[in-house]
């Protein structure tokens, strides 16, 4: 199995999450709508930043593996982060 | 548990530096709360794989005998590496050697948490801390879960996301080039199998980093790490660079684990793991912001990692800066107040400490390892002499002209490689 290049929501889907109903990250889409970078598009490590057709970002913050880059990254401060709330989120089993 | 109870000190976070300075703390006696977000401790921690011993052995007596300890690194292995090819260095100890081990951070954290509650300390897991109490500039205690939970003194130990004493205008947000980001996978092997292919003793492990390919030559590396079951394997990248350059974060491992010479070592593995998560790279040297009114500040939260390019500590630092955070609490408990004043103990204690000594004797380590060309035309410049130099065939050659001639296509000379060796050398 492991010769296989794995996709990145292959790699997702072998992580335990307890997904929470609310978001704990909010993107502002208007902000990024004017964003001609993007950097949170290729730099996030599990890829939920993405565009759909038209070239709007869309976010999921299902597979998030809590590390912040996306707010670092964010050159104009578009991402509002936070840690998903207590016992929610990414549940490392192998660390 | 009763919201209205005070404690004498509140840590956030149960983690390397919270779990220390709780250690510590309820070793002298202090009536002390952990809070930790994660559903358990250890369910939020990652680190590339391995862990100093010595600051442990200098707080817990039985510690080599009772941690779990996976394995003791007896190997160290530096590459460089390119495209198809790896140059590697390595340093291989006898037995008896046991300065560093591998271990799941998470296993290590749960088993320090025990000790931590032995001693008479409350953690709390799954609860997360919303915000730091603030009254009149000091900080009183903390809001979590809609409860209050108050205490003469909060040490905050939230880790690399500063994002409570961000909030509370303590200190302001990292930037990227003050950042690495770390991705890694776990794949799990059989035991045999990794001592088999890594040349390994029954409990002794490797650590390997690599520069080069793994950051497509860009400032960070890859590292490898075995544990008794388990290959780690992962890249740490300049997040400057990495946005610069737009590289693509979520691919950096697959593409490693699928290099030539990390497949071989896999082979037949099962990834079962991916994380990833910030790692300082530019440290904070404003030690005046680390504490205030009733506010200590430790670990990754402090930004205490220090990236010698050949080895990486975090672990040790982040454990220790909690134990001084420990000691100034019981020196400004012994003054009788917990005022910016008084716990500014901390602060010396950091100065007095390997910490602040080592980051200091070190201190142009962050701006040559931020030289560009060392990841990419040195290494593949070196690689491609030693190829070269070990390729026969009929074309004699002298080796001295080999080596200006291809140092020459990658854009170095000797000269310049001299004195980029003599700079390191100048500061390590």
């Amino acid at each position: 199995m492991s010769e296989k290049r794995l996709s990145v929501e292959e790699r997702l889907g072998l992580n335990s999450f307890v997904i929470d109903k609310e978001p704990h990250i909010k993107v502002k889409y208007e902000v990024c709508r004017s964003c001609p970078e993007k950097p949170c598009l290729y730099v996030c490590p599990a890829h939920l930043y993405t565009l759909d057709q038209q070239g709007n970002l869309h976010f999921n913050y299902e597979g998030c593996l809590e590390c912040g880059t996306c707010r670092i990254a964010c050159p104009y401060g578009a991402v509002e982060w936070n840690y998903p709330k207590g016992g929610k989120g990414i549940h490392y089993q192998f660390e | 548990m009763n919201s209205e109870e005070k404690f004498d000190v509140i840590i956030v976070g149960g983690g390397p530096s919270g779990l220390g300075a709780a250690y510590m703390l309820a070793k002298y006696g202090f009536n002390i709360l952990v809070i930790e977000r994660g559903g358990r401790i250890g369910s939020k921690n990652i680190f590339g794989g391995r862990i100093y011993s010595y600051a442990f052995k200098k707080i817990i007596d039985d510690f080599e005998k009772d941690a779990p300890i996976e394995r003791w690194v007896r190997k160290e292995r530096l590459s460089l590496m390119n495209d198809t090819d790896a140059l590697t260095l390595e340093l291989s100890v006898g037995n008896e050697y046991n300065n560093s081990f591998t271990t799941y951070l998470s296993t290590f954290l749960r088993w320090l948490a025990k000790r931590v509650e032995d001693l008479g300390a409350f953690i709390l897991t799954g609860v997360k801390v919303d915000k730091l109490l603030i009254e009149d500039g000091k900080v009183t205690g903390v809001l979590a879960d809609g409860d209050r939970f108050k205490a003469n003194v909060v040490i905050d130990a939230e880790g690399i996301n500063p994002i409570l004493i961000r909030d509370a205008r303590f200190r302001e947000d990292w930037k990227p080039h003050e950042v690495a980001v770390g991705v890694k996978e776990v794949i799990k092997l059989p035991k045999n199998v990794i001592e088999e292919r890594l040349n390994l003793g029954d409990d002794e492990g490797v650590a390997q980093l690599f520069i080069g390919y793994p950051t497509k030559y860009l400032p960070g590396g890859g590292f490898l790490y075995t544990n008794k079951e388990t290959i780690n394997i992962g890249i740490v990248v300049r997040l400057d660079h990495a946005i610069k350059n737009r590289i693509s974060i979520y691919d950096l491992a697959e593409d490693f684990r699928q290099h030539p010479y990390i497949k071989n070592i896999v082979k037949g593995g099962s990834v079962i793991e991916y994380a990833a998560h910030l790692v300082p790279e530019v440290p904070q040297y404003n030690l005046d912001k680390l504490y205030g009114d009733g506010l200590l500040v430790v670990g990754d939260a402090a930004g205490f990692v220090l990236n010698m390019g050949f080895t990486i500590r975090g672990v040790d630092l982040a454990f220790w800066s909690g134990i001084l955070a420990a000691e100034a609490v019981k020196k400004a408990h012994d003054e009788g107040k917990y005022t910016k004043e008084t716990l500014s103990v901390y602060k010396t204690l950091l100065k007095d400490s390997f910490i602040i000594k080592e980051m200091q004797l070190h201190s142009k380590i962050p701006s040559i390892l931020g030289n560009a060309s060392l990841y990419d035309n040195y290494v593949k410049g070196i690689i491609d002499v030693l190829k070269n130099i070990y390729a026969i065939d009929d074309n004699p050659k002298k080796i001295s002209k080999l080596m200006i001639d291809i140092l020459h296509k990658h854009d170095l000379t000797l000269i310049d490689l001299m004195k980029d060796l003599l700079t390191v050398f100048m500061n390590v």
